[in-house]
């Protein structure tokens, strides 16, 4: 007897299928929102890249001219920090333009960096609207959509990813708290909330790109000089998107990152389980 | 769409065993028919318009896997799909059905046409149902059992999972020609956008070689064109820029790019006028402006290409006003203005020379502004006249000018040689 034809709820439940007859799969990412999520790979790096060159033209968070340096930018204040701490750079040629070197275009281009900005967040608002499209079509909004108990259900996550490598560590038990929706609250809570960021920096974007002809949105943001620190702190929510993202859809396995590239998943087993014996 | 008419319309009667198999391909009919175990139960082989069918909310007795319809099916609905379906059903029984209230989708894997051919499968069987054991072994069939979704969606809830089957080599198929295709992509995006890069980024990554191209600056004009094309369709000439009050002026440095100039050219200092409807070249000095032309006064924020912008009290005449007291040639749609004063880095003569548009210089907010702060300029803000054109960025708002020449074509921009953009509005 083929093992498919066994107890489904079983097979199911425990196993990818590995049975001949075919191998059950799920969708999962429309085709445009697949498209819009690679796309955004090089459209964010750009923005970012080019976007701190813009900053070192005129950083927001400056001080007092240092006596030393003559230094008055923060960022800048940490490259030489940077170069007087870590052992290897203390050789490094512009201390003040560390930062920038790392993490930007490069200092005192600004002109070229706002060409590539205007690029790239063209292209970022087309992206977006591909993305829209395919939430729209494949109905994935659905899954985004926050629920009234995601604020605590994300927190439950929080504390199993943050307890996780310790009880690995220390080979106890630690449950993953149960959800039956496509994302958990933690996922749903971030994947809500970058789109928002997304939004956000957009509109920031124009309030600081065309504060006189689109002053009302600057005055939303509390006028151009609030704009252009909510547009930088944007960013920084990207960054901090990214990172835990990129780190959590690694460990979670070669099918989560799949997913994103074929839109289908082998993981159709957990959702209902879980929603029936609830 | 009505119930019945949807189940009549997918329940071909010439396909025996199918409920909904409108797309099954035939040569597949005569070996799933006898093998067909369950009489009473509905067997599905699935068309694509049916793998929705499972999350639609189904009477717990009838078969869900046949209820390729969205919405939940009427009593009437379902008694004639099933008296259809036991029709046609019945004779095929075979001897070793074992469970006839199991409904089932049966599937050849070894089907070609295994990629059109989807089965709704669903993890979460009913506690009431229990899979059919089967005899037959000669062809590898899958059960499936439908998810009883009593609660009724709403419409922002999040959908059940549309659970398929595949047969694993089209998976493996499709996997590997869609990661192939991903990573020619991203190799292509790496490549564009790596020739994107400015050629300083590139030196400082070890890039050695020097890969500008034509290409690559048309891509990058076109953008800022197109954001000038955005600017200038935002721009509105009876749209007026946010004023402030005197508490809020903030500090507004000298920004002169280069040196800042010998203050001795004021007393010479005099604005030539060309390109006049009159065709004659006009020389005004600052008393015969400030004499002829009403004085405004506004508070407005200056806002640099860089990111940093100030709050001024400005003082000076329309450009408007001097455009109707000395009109330009018929054809004029820009003007060009000069600093001749103008210093480089090292303090060597360097013009500086801005373009822009005749609707802009008549926005009733553009000044030839005089005073900054209630005094007369100073020859760091551009004594003794300089434009103030607050929907435009900073480097527009030239210092100092001495010569406006109206002109038919976009004249040439300082900054817009030096990579930036031509229009600048803000």
């Amino acid at each position: 007897m083929p093992r498919s034809m066994q107890l489904p709820k079983e097979r199911i439940a425990t196993s990818t299928p590995e049975c001949q007859a075919g191998v059950l799969v799920v969708r999962r990412h429309h085709l445009l929102v697949r498209c819009s999520h690679w796309l955004n790979v090089p459209i964010l790096l750009g923005l970012i890249l080019s976007g701190v060159s813009i900053y070192w033209a005129s950083p927001i968070y400056q001080h007092k001219p240092d006596p030393l340096t003559g230094n008055f930018d923060t960022l800048a204040g940490v490259g030489i920090w940077i170069c007087a701490h870590v052992p290897g750079l203390h050789q490094y040629g512009s201390p003040p333009d560390w930062v920038y070197n790392h993490m930007s275009l490069g200092p005192g281009m600004l002109a070229v960096a706002l060409r590539l900005h205007w690029l790239c967040a063209y292209l970022f608002m087309l992206n977006s609207l591909v993305f829209v499209m395919g939430l729209a079509m494949g109905g994935g909004w659905h899954s985004l959509l926050p629920r009234r108990t995601d604020l605590r259900d994300a927190l439950k996550m929080f504390r199993y990813y943050i307890g996780l490598p310790l009880a690995k560590l220390t080979r106890r038990t630690w449950l993953h708290p149960r959800f039956n929706t496509k994302y958990n609250a933690l996922q749903r809570v971030a994947y809500c909330s970058v789109p928002v960021a997304g939004l956000l920096s957009v509109f920031t974007g124009w309030a600081i790109h065309k504060p006189m002809q689109l002053y009302w949105l600057t005055a939303i943001f509390g006028g151009y000089d609030k704009a252009r620190i909510w547009h930088f702190w944007l960013m920084w929510v990207f960054i901090l998107f990214v990172v835990p993202h990129v780190i959590l859809v690694l460990a979670d396995g070669w099918d989560t990152l799949r997913s994103m590239i074929v839109g289908w998943s082998t993981r159709v087993k957990r959702s209902e389980v879980i929603a029936h014996e609830q | 769409m009505n119930n019945e008419e949807k189940a009549n319309s997918l329940e071909p009667k010439d396909i025996p065993s199918t409920g909904t198999g409108s797309k099954l391909e035939a040569t597949k009919l005569p070996e799933a028919g006898p093998k067909d175990t369950n009489p009473a139960a509905p067997i599905a082989t699935e068309t694509p318009q049916s793998v929705e069918a499972i999350k639609q909310p189904v009477d717990p007795d009838e078969s869900p896997s046949r209820s390729v319809d969205h919405e939940p099916r009427t009593d009437e609905a379902a008694s004639f799909v099933a008296a259809k379906q036991e029709m046609a059903e019945l004779p095929e029984a075979g001897p070793g059905d074992a469970n006839p209230s199991v409904p089932m989708a049966m599937e050849k894997p070894e089907a070609v046409e295994a990629i059109e051919q989807q089965v709704d499968a669903d993890g979460s069987p009913s506690s009431s149902v229990e899979p059919a054991p089967r005899t037959d072994e000669a062809v590898p069939p899958v059960a499936v059992e439908p998810l009883f979704v009593k609660k009724h969606q709403s419409f922002f809830d999040e959908q059940p999972l549309h659970v398929i089957e595949r047969a694993p080599r089209v998976l493996r198929y499709r996997t590997r020609r869609e990661v192939l295709v991903f990573g020619i992509g991203a190799v292509a995006t790496a490549a564009g956008a790596g020739f994107l890069l400015p050629q300083n980024t590139l030196s400082r990554l070890g890039m050695r070689r020097d890969i500008s191209s034509p290409g690559k600056e048309w891509l990058l004009n076109k953008a800022l064109r197109i954001d000038d094309d955005v600017a200038e369709a935002l721009y509105l000439r009876n749209r007026m820029v946010p004023t402030y009050t005197k508490s809020q002026i903030t500090p507004l440095k000298n920004n002169y790019n280069g040196a800042t100039p010998d203050p001795s050219y004021i007393p010479e200092w005099r604005l030539t006028l060309d390109g006049l409807a009159s065709g004659l070249s006009v020389s005004l000095n600052i008393r015969n402006l400030l004499a002829s032309f009403r004085v405004h006064e506004q508070i407005t924020r200056l806002v640099c290409v860089e990111g940093w912008s100030a709050i001024a009290w400005w003082a000076g005449l329309r450009f408007d006003d001097l455009l109707s007291a000395y009109p330009p040639m018929s054809q004029a749609k820009w003007a060009r203005l000069e600093s001749s004063v103008n210093l480089g880095p090292r303090g060597n003569p360097d013009p500086y020379f801005v373009s822009l548009d005749l609707s802009t210089a008549r926005h009733p907010q553009t000044l030839l502004a005089t005073h900054l702060n209630g005094k007369p300029l100073t020859v760091e803000h551009g004594a003794p006249l300089r434009l103030l054109v607050p929907v435009k960025l900073g480097l527009k708002n030239i210092k100092a000018v001495t010569r406006i020449t109206y002109t038919k074509d976009e004249p040439a921009d300082y900054w817009a040689k030096r990579g930036y953009s031509r229009y600048d509005g803000i």
